[in-house]
């Protein structure tokens, strides 16, 4: 590389970080093939963090005309996914980081003050929540800690009376039957996933499939792009199947880069997930995305994203793994961080019913905040079929996150439920009752 | 009036402050080079994150090492030599391209290093060669000179 050509890209590099102040909106970013800007090699790369308030006393998110919402639950700590059983009860997994990640860079170091300001005073409880509406106005009145002292839980199945639990670095199985408000004896361990000692996407979803014969895990890469070396990431950026009661597992498919909501379409009995992307080339690269998930296949990660977009980032180069890599179903836009995915009922107002509501933890790596809502993509014939929509909103105000959803799902008595880990809040959205005549 | 002579001020029991400090940029900026060319080479992320500290420190003890470079310069007056004057620029212009190679090297992935931040590593450690040199042309020919 001649001095000149070094000079010119310096030169290149500045001018596009003075420019990026103003991204392009990411509004146009939804569906199946987002445009894609060129990547951009950044010396400071974009960041915005949200500095955590909570929400004051009676205020909520802000909800679509038609709907109804009240705090299920507040004076959580770090509520994360919620899990509405068939009874009624709604467990919720409250948990944080488990911390493994070790400072290697001086990078780290600075991104540990930056991020760490978008983390609430609340410490964790890092346990399993029961809580309960005895009696049917839409709050809970009991709130039972189900299983304690948990290694970072998040994902949660309940399942021919079994209660499955995926902490950071193991699925463990109690019995547990919806209606009972305790588990009993020592649980027992399904399968070991990929914990410390980096774990850098640390949140393990799961799902029973309809049969109740597998569960499916999401296990997030060890990094953003690979800058922890390629050894650190043997097992994860995928999804394992998991056959029960075994507990014997598979790659179910890969390329992932950190995949959770993972849910079965009640259409289609396909299996769907929400997927972070990787940061620090672009306001609008790489958009986060909703799949559904084919068995057997690669997504890409790390070596390209959206098919063959190649991430010059990562050595060395597989052009195999790029042929290799299928795109997903549909764009979300840029850095909106998708945490929950839930299927809306069939009983749900006519705009609503059977399509897809996303939890979107909200951005960092942009100047100006995306996500940071629960958004909706329509679904007809058990496909996305429109452009996203902002459903429940109102968790940034003035630049500051009053919350920050995070995990979702629909209970029987035809409510969402919406987990907020900065306002320490369960949220309950309810269709209004249809207008008397 | 006492005849002016050139001596470094910033002084403990005799040795200069400034000479205790600058092997530190010298030793960790040839070092960064040698990690970046071996990244380079064999993509192990032990060798960027090497880079990363020593670009780090480097330019942390370069800074302390600029201060007091510049009092004795700026305290020498009329004895000040005039290579001194290419000693700074040079070593103004390592430490800003050391700025931008740590921001460089914050990058995650192959792009931190290879093209720019392997390129700013060697050109810091040409333009060492010249300003070291210098350096050491004031430390054992021009010390005691009288202005």
């Amino acid at each position: 590389m001649t001095l000149r050509a070094f000079l010119a890209g310096a030169a290149m590099t500045l001018a596009l970080a003075a420019c990026s102040h103003n991204p392009p909106s990411p509004d146009n970013q939804y569906g199946a093939n987002p445009p894609l800007p060129d990547p951009i090699q950044y010396l400071f790369p974009p960041m915005g963090i949200a500095k955590p308030v909570g929400w004051a006393s009676g205020q909520t998110p802000t909800v679509p005309a038609g709907f109804t919402i009240t705090p299920f639950a507040t004076d959580l700590k770090t509520p994360r996914r919620v899990l509405p059983l068939p009874n009624g009860d709604v467990l919720v997994a409250e948990s944080d980081d488990p911390g493994y990640e070790p400072t290697l860079r001086p990078k780290d170091v600075v991104f540990g003050l930056v991020i760490g300001q978008a983390h609430g005073p609340t410490k964790a409880a890092n346990d399993v929540l029961l809580l309960r509406d005895t009696n049917g106005d839409g709050k809970a009145d009991q709130k039972i800690v189900l299983i304690s002292g948990l290694n970072s839980p998040f994902g949660m199945a309940v399942s021919g009376g079994k209660l499955y639990v995926a902490e950071t670095d193991a699925i463990k199985v109690w019995d547990f039957t919806p209606g009972q408000t305790s588990v009993t004896g020592p649980p027992r361990l399904l399968t070991e996933l990929p914990g410390g000692p980096i774990d850098h996407h640390w949140t393990k979803d799961i799902v029973i499939s309809p049969d109740g014969t597998k569960l499916y895990a999401g296990v997030g890469s060890n990094s953003n792009i690979v800058e922890r070396g390629l050894e650190a990431e043997k097992g994860r950026a995928r999804i394992l199947e998991v056959e029960l009661p075994s507990g014997a597992s598979r790659p179910f498919a890969t390329g992932l880069r950190n995949p959770n909501g993972l849910t079965f379409n009640p259409d289609t009995g396909q299996l769907w997930a929400v997927v972070n992307e990787r940061d620090e080339i672009g306001q609008n690269l790489v958009p986060d995305y909703l799949t559904s998930v084919k068995d057997g296949a690669f997504y890409g990660w790390p070596w390209s994203y959206y098919g063959a977009h190649v991430d010059i980032r990562v050595r060395p180069t597989r052009t195999d793994k790029v042929k290799a890599a299928i795109p997903p179903d549909y764009s979300l836009s840029s850095h909106v961080a998708p945490l929950g995915l839930a299927f809306a009922p069939a009983s749900w107002p006519a705009n609503y019913a059977k399509g897809a509501f996303i939890g979107e933890h909200g951005s960092w790596d942009r100047n100006v905040f995306n996500g940071y809502e629960v958004s909706f993509v329509p679904f007809a014939g058990g496909k996305p079929s429109g452009p996203k929509q902002h459903f429940l909103t109102g968790f940034v105000k003035d630049g500051k996150a009053r919350g920050r959803p995070v995990g979702v799902g629909f209970g029987p008595d035809n409510a969402l439920y919406v987990a907020d880990d900065v306002g320490n809040v369960v949220w309950r959205i309810a269709p209004a009752a249809a207008p008397r005549t | 009036m006492a005849r002016e002579v050139f001596f470094p001020r910033v002084t403990i029991l005799g040795v200069p402050i400034h000479a205790m400090l600058v092997p530190f940029p010298i030793a960790c900026f040839t070092g960064a080079m040698l990690t970046d060319i071996t990244y380079s080479n064999s993509p192990q992320v032990q060798w960027a994150n090497f880079s990363q500290w020593l670009l780090a420190v480097g330019l942390i003890m370069g800074v302390l090492a600029a201060i007091f470079g510049l009092i004795d310069f700026l305290a020498a007056g009329r004895a000040r030599p005039r290579i001194g004057w290419f000693h700074l620029a040079g070593n103004a212009v390592i430490l800003i391209l050391a700025l931008f190679n740590n921001l460089v090297h914050a990058r995650d992935g192959w792009t931190g290093v290879v093209p720019t931040g392997l390129t700013l590593s060697v050109i810091t450690f040409l333009l060492m060669l010249v300003t070291g040199f210098l350096g050491w042309r004031m430390a054992y020919v021009h010390v005691g000179e009288p202005a």
